[in-house]
This record gives C-alpha cells, structure tokens and sequence, in this order.
C-alpha cells in the first residue's frame, strides 16, 4: 500500500456543458514492469471539492476503486472513457482466475525466456571447430628424417637385418607409437600421412625413422614455416617424449636426449 | 640476603625504566590537537646503531651535547608529511631500523608534528616554509662541524618531499641526495619549480609515485621518477569510501612501505623507462640499452647506483608493478605466443608457474590481447613471486564474453623468457586452449626457432 499525497492535478478539458470542470487525478506508479496494467486514472468531481485519495498501484482493485468512482461522478470526456474501457478490457476474465493482462504479461515472460535459453544454448552446443582441410587436396609430401636411440634393447644380429620377424615387429610397434602421437596432435593430425622405421643400427639399437606428411597445394609455404616447420614436428615428437613416464626398464622407452630430426 | 634479592630486580627496573626515560618519542598527538590546529615546533630526533630504537633529541644551537651524533658518518632525515589525526607515523621506526640496519648513519627522524597536524591542510602547507627554514639553518650548522652537504640525503614523504626540496634549494641543491615518497600535490602541482621539489634541489632526485590522482603528484619531479602500478591506483587498497580512512591514505603510504621494503633486499622491483602506463604493461618498454652495463634501475635506495647514468639521461620515467602485499616485488617474464586459428581472437591469459608445492600466477588483463594466425603475439607477465625453476604451468584463456561461444585458442608454441635471469626460455608445442578451461603441463626448454 502506498499513499500518495501529491498529485498532479491536470486540467484535462473544459466540456462546455454548464461549465463543469474535468480534472483528472493522474498517478503512474513507478517500479512497476507492467504500468501499462496499472495506470489508474481518476475522475473527481464531488461538488467541486477534491479530496484526497488513496490509490493502490500494487494490484488490480485500484482499479475497481476508479471505477466506483467513474460511477459516482460524471463520465465527462471521451479521452477517459478510452482509457477505462482499456482497462476494462484488460480485465476482462478470460478463463477461471486468468484476466487478460495477465495472458499479456506471461507471454512476454515466455519470449524473453525462449531468447535467453537459445543464447545460452547456442553458446554451450557450438563447437569451435577449425575447417576441417578436405583430404583429397592434401598431396603435397614433406618429410622428416631423423634418429632416436632405444636404450632398453640391445642390439642383435636378428634386428640389425630388417627382415627378422624381431626388427618387423618392433618397428611395427615404433612406427603406431609414432602414428599415435602424429595423428593426436592438434596441429599436425590431419596433415600426418604415416611414420616409417626404416633402419636399426647397431650398438645400444638406434632406430632410423622418416615422417611424411602432406600438404594442400596452396598455403603450401606458409604450412612450411610455420605448422608443418622442423620446428614443430621435432618439438612436438620432443615434448612427448619428455612427458612419457619416465619408467626406464620399458621396451619402447626412447631417450629424447637422442632425438634427432633433419 | 633475601633482602638483595628482592632488590636486585627491583634496582633492575628502575634502572631500565629511567634508562628507557632518556629515550625521545614522536609527538603524539590526537585528533583534538588537529582540529584546533598546531603551531610549528620542530623536534629532530637522532638513532644511530648504538641506539637503533632509542631517539635522542638533538639541540638546534649546540651539537657538541650529543656525542653519539658523529659527524664524520653521513646523516639521513627522514620528513614526514601532513597528519591530519596527530597520530604518529606508523612506518617512520621501521624506515629508520632498517636504515641503521642498511648501513652506518646518523638518522634524523624530523618531527614537525606540532604544524602538520591541522584539519586545514592550507595551513599545514604553509608550515612547510618554516620547517625548511629551520632545517636548513640545522644542516647550516653541521656545516659549520666541518659536515660535507654531499653526504646528507634526505627522504620525504609528502609534504615532507618538498620540504626536501626548499631545504635543497636553500643550500644551492648541493645535498647529497633527496628521496621524496609520493610528493604532496594539492597546492604543489602546476607551481613554479622554486615553490616545490625540483631535480636542481640535490644532487641526486630520485622520486616515486604512488597516488597521483589524489594525494600525490602526478608530474616526474626527479632525476628518475618511479611509477608504481602506473603512479595512481595500487594493489590491494580500498576502491570504494566504505573501507574508512584507509580508501584516503593507502595508496599514498604505500609508497613508505615499498621504500623500506627496498631497503631490506628481500626482493628488488626492475623498473622500465617508458612513456606511458600502458605501454609498459603491452611489454613495449622492457629494453634498457640506454643505462648500459648497468642494466635497468631498480626501485628504492640502490637507485644511487643509477646516479650517473640518470645525471647524464636528465630526467628519466619508470614503471613497475607490484604486489598487493608484502613482498612487493613482482617477477617479470615475456610470454610470446604463435597460434594457428584461422579466425583472429581476442582475450585474456592467466599464467601460472609450479614449482614444489608453490605457485606464482600472473593474469594478462589490461586489455584484451589480440591473437592472429602465425603472428607472435608477445605479453608481458608479472607474476606474484619468484619460481627457482618451472616444474609445470597452466594456462587459461577467457574472454570475459557471458554470451557467446567458447572459443578455442589453438596455440603452435608458447615461450616464457624470464626478463631477469639469462636461462635458456622454456616452450611448449601444439596446445588447445578451450575458453575458460586451465591446461596444466610441463615446459620442455626451447630450441632456437624460426618463426
């Protein structure tokens, strides 16, 4: 409840008829999302005294009140009887306790609701996905060469010579670990064609290896100096190694002191 | 016998107590005292080593009645500024303790409390002229002991700073050296250099700013003035009215506090010559070719070292950051970053460093960075503490958009350099950032790079 002492009292129009004066009482409730509703317009012309009045913006029975007192007085411009037939209007039950004004104000609720939940959807369900490089353009080889050395085997006869079942095996495991970690990669994944074992040498075993990847035709050179740079493939072979857990008695545990790559 | 023992402590005490009696305090004063006003009245309060925490108050007109007062070692003043409740300075012992502790000298604490403690601080600024006065006629005298101007430094805080200043300019700016803590600028900002500490008032100015959008003087005023945190808002104070007195004085005292904490050598802040706040913070000033050998200055009582480089530069400006607490100092490294998106983002990057259980963390949150496709993006990272070595760091990407999607950052390689250190910089290789999503792992050092 709230009691409103200053009015404003506005001079609406002068009908002509005996002279009568039709003043308006006129409060819009402030702090209030649905004024519109709420706009209460009084009429007061009790011989020819205003008396105060005490208005209630918080809910629907102002408006009954006005009425009453649209009743008591003379209904004396158009302009006022618009603006209660407005609010008659929106009054107006449309089905149990629902009136009309509230129909009004849910349905906004629900749009401002429906957009809200999109934006936050939207946000969640995209995915910042890089464009994905057709695989039929990528033709363009570039190859590493290089060298690591595999402390935990020692070398024989069998796996110096490339066709014992020994070598075939263990450089079909290097060559997935190598896989592995290219196709990974973030960056280098989808450029990575395949990784080849191609030589053991002797003493404690090093393995001699060569990468291929392949490039669309264009951006070709900027792919070169940057993404697929020695730089890269080497640091980020590097760096895997240097993650791996550092469990020394495993058979494919490479030294990434001895990495090397051309 | 049993008597002896009863007295004996007793003797003690009393002994103590009349001893501690000789000691002289700081004026204490109330709020009462400022609020009626005070007329000047200048005590000069000496510590040396002997008597680090026990003041002796020095005679105007006779030096010859303090025999602890040697005149063949240099003497330091330290002047205080306006105190608006009375009360006394709460970090004067402790500069002057760690003063002494620093090196042998003769430490002067000038107490103008009665003159400083006044509502009306037009007043207090105006006693200004009659403390210089008077020390200048003191200084006159130890002068007249045979006492060289070049080995007085003085060190002002405030108001104090530009009483430095006059006593300076009394004596032909042929003292040794004046330090002035965030110099007073109401009523001293925009006024002829004779009105208020100049670079022509000693040999050696050396300034540090701390509050310049309200207490403080926004100006460089010294051979080498020093921008803490950009010279006007620091770290950890009040931002709102509501913390009290504090929102008033904490940015203004910190420049007390990162003095005497310059003093200890617990930690050093590099400062940058540069010419704006913001570019220093864009990691555009970190190149100090121009002090040679020396390398860049560092903030606080070792700056003396800088003395002539900075003589021969004029006047230089400089920017460090800080801590919000003690240890203040912060450490510098550049992170420079490739990424591989084929859209250009925007965002900021927080950085933390681990290294046996502890961790240092720095946040890039200027300004926006801005990442584009193959072209380095370089940052400049202050973090909250010194890490020995990088065991693991995270990284964390955000752009502070509510709304939008989560971008990724695809990084190629990230590099951290130390600024200080000459340690080979460490990198990682072929990271995604998802918004918003800490990515911890293990640098492995750089190999040269071409890109």
């Amino acid at each position: 409840m709230q009691t409103s002492m200053n009015f404003e009292l506005k001079e609406v129009k002068t009908n002509g008829s005996d002279g009568a004066t039709c003043l308006a009482n006129e409060e819009v409730t402030t702090g209030n999302g649905d004024g519109a509703a709420h706009r209460t317009v009084e009429v007061t012309e009790r011989d020819g005294l205003l008396s105060e009045q005490q208005i209630d913006g918080s809910n629907g029975s102002a408006g009954h009140e006005a009425e009453v007192q649209m009743n008591r007085g003379n209904a004396c411009t158009q302009d006022v009887s618009n603006v209660h037939r407005i609010k008659r209007e929106l009054n107006e039950v449309i089905f149990w306790k629902i009136r009309r004004w509230m129909v009004i104000v849910i349905i906004l609720i629900i749009i401002l609701l429906v957009i809200f939940i999109s934006l936050a959807l939207c946000s969640a369900i995209y995915d910042d996905e890089e464009e994905k490089i057709d695989p039929s353009l990528l033709k363009v080889p570039q190859y590493f060469n290089g060298s690591f050395q595999l402390p935990n085997l020692i070398s024989t006869e069998d796996l110096v010579s490339l066709s014992s079942t020994e070598s075939q095996t263990l450089a079909a495991d290097l060559q997935k670990k190598l896989a592995d970690l290219y196709t990974s990669s973030p960056a280098l994944g989808q450029y990575f064609s395949k990784a080849e074992i191609f030589a053991f040498r002797n003493g404690s075993v090093i393995a001699d290896y060569q990468l291929t990847f392949l490039m669309p035709e264009e951006q070709q050179d900027q792919l070169r100096q940057f993404t697929l740079s020695r730089e890269m493939v080497y640091n980020v072979f590097r760096q895997f190694l240097y993650d791996q857990e550092p469990d020394k008695s495993e058979r494919l545990f490479i030294d990434p002191v001895s990495l090397s790559m051309v | 016998m049993l008597l002896w023992r009863c007295l004996t402590p007793l003797l003690l005490i009393t002994l103590q107590i009349c001893k501690a009696q000789d000691c002289h305090k700081f004026t204490d004063l109330n709020f009462g005292h400022a609020f009626m006003g005070t007329s000047t009245k200048i005590r000069l309060l000496l510590y040396t080593r002997d008597k680090a925490t026990c003041g002796t108050l020095v005679s105007h007109s006779n030096l010859s009645g303090h025999p602890q007062f040697n005149l063949s070692r240099p003497t330091t003043f330290i002047i205080h500024g306006y105190r608006p409740t009375g009360s006394p300075p709460v970090w004067m012992s402790k500069m002057t303790e760690q003063l002494l502790a620093r090196t042998d000298i003769n430490v002067i604490e000038v107490d103008w409390n009665h003159g400083a403690a006044n509502l009306n601080y037009f007043k207090s600024v105006e006693n200004t002229r009659m403390v210089a006065a008077n020390l200048t006629a003191f200084i006159g005298m130890m002068q007249e002991h045979g006492v060289s101007l070049s080995s007085i430094h003085m060190i002002g805080i405030s108001l104090g700073a530009h009483i430095s200043g006059f006593v300076g300019a009394n004596l032909n700016g042929s003292i040794g050296r004046i330090t002035a803590l965030d110099p007073a600028g109401p009523q001293f900002t925009g006024t002829a250099p004779q009105d208020r500490l100049d670079k022509e008032d000693a040999q050696f100015v050396d300034v540090l700013h701390t509050d310049m959008d309200a207490l403080g003087y926004r100006e460089p005023l010294g051979h080498i003035d020093f921008y803490a945190n950009g010279g006007a808002d620091q770290p950890g104070c009040p931002k709102t009215i509501f913390a009290g007195g504090a929102y008033f004085k904490c940015d203004h005292q910190r420049s007390a506090l990162l003095f005497i904490e310059s003093l200890n050598g617990t930690c050093a802040s590099t400062a940058f010559p540069c010419s704006s706040y913001t570019n220093f913070l864009d990691g555009n000033c970190l190149n100090c070719d121009q002090f040679g050998a020396a390398g860049c200055p560092v903030f606080g009582y070792d700056v003396i070292q800088w003395k002539d480089v900075l003589l021969r530069l004029g006047q230089t400006t400089t920017y460090f950051t800080t801590n919000e607490k003690s240890p203040f100092c912060t450490t510098n490294y550049i992170l420079d970053m490739v990424i591989w998106n084929m859209k250009e983002r925007w965002g900021y990057i927080t950085v933390k460093l681990y290294y046996n259980g502890t961790e240092a963390v720095a946040t890039i949150d200027h300004k926006a960075s801005k990442f584009k496709k193959y072209t380095g993006t370089k940052l400049f990272a202050q973090f909250d503490k010194d890490i020995q070595s990088v065991e693991k760091m995270s990284l964390k990407f955000s752009t502070g958009n509510v709304f939008k999607p989560k971008y990724k950052l695809r990084i190629l390689r990230i590099r951290l350099t130390h600024l200080e250190h000459k340690k080979r910089p460490l990198c990682r290789y072929d990271i995604v950032l998802e918004e918003g999503k800490e990515v911890t792992f293990r640098p492995i050092p750089c190999e040269e790079s071409n890109f």
